[in-house]
């Protein structure tokens, strides 16, 4: 099968500062896919190079068999939403009107929304559980309910292919398993996630695969298992394995299964 | 609907007061031709208080709209139409007019006109390559190079004073101009302005949504879908069409751009789409009383209507910005 996207030897520069090295990884749809690695790894820039909001010097990203860069900006917004770490609104926005902006790579130059984009809203709205919140105003909701509501605009976009940019980042345990819980139901809905994620605690049993990405070590992929070993993590995240309690814990666990 | 009607009203009673009071009921009669007007006060109407109660409407009206476009691209309500260098070019362009050209005129516009209009675009033109680099707009940047130029050119109208030579006649003009004076237009001027903001407003439609999608920021757009930098164009040529049609009717009122969108967005939220209309109507709508009110509270002295801005929205800009403590972020 051929994987929805998928990154050969893309390296990108910010001015001289090279920020991705000769990247390559393949993302198989209906996966469910964490991306893992240490604060200025690239994370972020990954995300925004497969959404196309960057383009990448070297290498290329291919989305459906196609090279992104070739396809036009709509095109790839109706197969692509990128849901980013932070979203600033000004004025008194509501709920509704922002997920409404969604609707954006669908619409003409004159034509205005009609009724079926009104239906991808609502179902957009139900999807992320966010309906209840539709008419409150986005810039006075809480964390959790804010990382929905751009989720929701993320799906207002009908995506194939769901990027999430620390979606679990400033929410708390309950929150944590509310948004991961969303991630599966979305995922059975034939969405195909990739999420940055720095709690590494709870990528075994909600994500069929990681990405890891770091200065240090060349990107590798694999299942969760593959990768979360205390021996990559150590010279990933550049972390004594004795100073982390997640580093320990896992060392002891594989300590036991080796005995 | 009940702005439109207010509208009609509110100039109804601005035609109405002034030196000579003329009833609303004596205008509308002979407008429906029951009881015509003696010739002077036909004269008083047609040809004083009318053009400049319509230049006070589409003057209004075009900051009004222009304001709620560049707070939209800014993403600041305390953003106003000249905000990107176009006061700047404006003065420039009247001083040259004021001071050299006097007496010129051409289809009815004057010098002061005509050169403010002209200086007007230009600046926002230059301000907009001089932000531009690698093809992007950094909206930052745009805002400081139109401070910049805008105080640069500004600060020039010191300078032609020194050359005035018409012992002081010019200045007074000048100093006038400065604080917005909505004049007496003639027909042509008006129609020409009016068909300016008229296709302004057709051009701003299609924007409206756009804007709505700028709100999300530039690179959330982008990645919607959107041609950010195309429609950035748009919306600076569009606002700086309006603005620069206002400043060659009454030169620079404060103010009125940046009140205007604020309280319209108080009433219906921020969607530009349901904004547009009720802007553009409470603009107008706002500067005929004003400008009204600038020209008889004191009479027969006359206050600039600017002056009267400025102590009016002075105070509720103020108000504003203890309300919005929280800052806002471009």
């Amino acid at each position: 099968m051929n994987p929805l996207l998928s990154f050969s030897g893309v390296s990108f520069s910010y001015g001289t500062k090279e920020v991705i090295q000769s990247a390559s990884f393949d993302l198989e749809a209906g996966s469910c896919a964490a991306l893992i690695g240490p604060n200025g790894a690239g994370k972020t820039t990954l995300l925004r190079l497969a959404a196309g909001t960057l383009h990448c010097r070297t290498g290329r990203v291919i989305l459906n068999n196609q090279p992104l860069h070739a396809l036009p900006l709509t095109k790839i917004a109706r197969t692509v939403a990128l849901v980013p770490q932070q979203l600033d609104v000004p004025f008194q926005f509501t709920v509704r009107e922002v997920v409404e902006q969604g609707r954006t790579p669908y619409l003409g130059f004159l034509r205005g929304p009609m009724s079926e984009d009104r239906i991808a809203v609502d179902r957009a709205l139900k999807l992320a559980d966010v309906t209840g919140l539709q008419r409150r105003i986005f810039n006075e909701l809480s964390g959790g309910e804010r990382q929905r509501v751009k989720i929701a605009l993320g799906l207002a976009q009908q995506p194939k292919l769901l990027l999430l940019d620390e979606p679990t980042q400033n929410l708390d345990i309950g929150r944590q398993v509310e948004l991961i819980d969303l991630l599966h139901f979305l995922r059975g809905e034939g969405i195909t996630i990739l999420a940055s994620i720095h709690d590494l605690q709870l990528i075994e049993g909600n994500f069929s695969s990681a990405v890891l990405l770091s200065p240090d070590v060349p990107l590798m992929k694999g299942t969760p298992e593959e990768i979360l070993k205390p021996s990559i993590l150590e010279k990933a995240f550049n972390c004594p394995p004795r100073r982390h309690p997640l580093l320990l814990e896992r060392i002891e666990r594989y300590t036991k299964r080796a005995g | 609907m009940l702005l439109i009607l207010t509208l009609v009203i509110v100039i109804l009673f601005s035609l109405a007061t002034g030196a000579v009071r003329i009833s609303p009921a004596a205008i509308l009669s002979a407008l429906f031709g029951h009881q015509p007007l003696t010739p002077t006060q036909q004269i008083i109407l047609l040809q004083i208080r009318l053009p400049r109660v319509l230049a006070s409407g589409v003057v209004g009206s075009a900051l009004a709209i222009s304001g709620l476009l560049f707070q939209g691209l800014f993403r600041n309500p305390m953003a106003d139409p000249y905000i990107i260098g176009s006061s700047g070019g404006a003065v420039l362009g009247a001083c040259i007019g004021i001071f050299f050209f006097s007496q010129f005129s051409l289809f009815g516009f004057s010098a002061t006109a005509l050169l403010a209009f002209a200086g007007s675009v230009a600046t926002m033109v230059l301000v907009y390559f001089l932000a531009r680099s690698n093809g992007r707009t950094n909206v930052v940047t745009l805002l400081l190079a139109g401070f910049a130029v805008s105080t640069m050119f500004g600060y020039s109208s010191y300078l032609f004073q020194t050359f005035d030579s018409n012992s002081g006649a010019s200045q007074a003009i000048l100093l006038s101009w400065l604080h917005g004076v909505i004049g007496i237009p003639g027909w042509t001027q008006l129609a020409v302005t009016g068909v300016l903001l008229l296709s302004a407003i057709v051009l701003a439609m299609p924007l409206m949504r756009r804007l709505n999608t700028l709100a999300l920021g530039d690179e959330y757009a982008h990645q919607l879908g959107l041609r950010v930098e195309y429609t950035r164009i748009g919306i600076i040529l569009t606002g700086s069409l309006l603005t620069a049609a206002a400043v060659s009717l009454g030169g620079l009122i404060s103010f009125a751009g940046l009140i205007v969108p604020h309280v319209a967005r108080l009433l219906l939220g921020p969607n530009h789409v349901r904004l547009l209309p009720v802007t553009a109507l409470s603009g107008a709508i706002f500067l005929v009383i004003a400008d009204t009110l600038a020209r008889t509270v004191l009479a027969p002295t006359e206050i600039p209507v600017g002056i009267l801005m400025a102590f009016l929205g002075g105070p509720f800009f103020l108000y504003l910005l203890r309300k919005n403590k929280r800052s806002y972020l471009l």
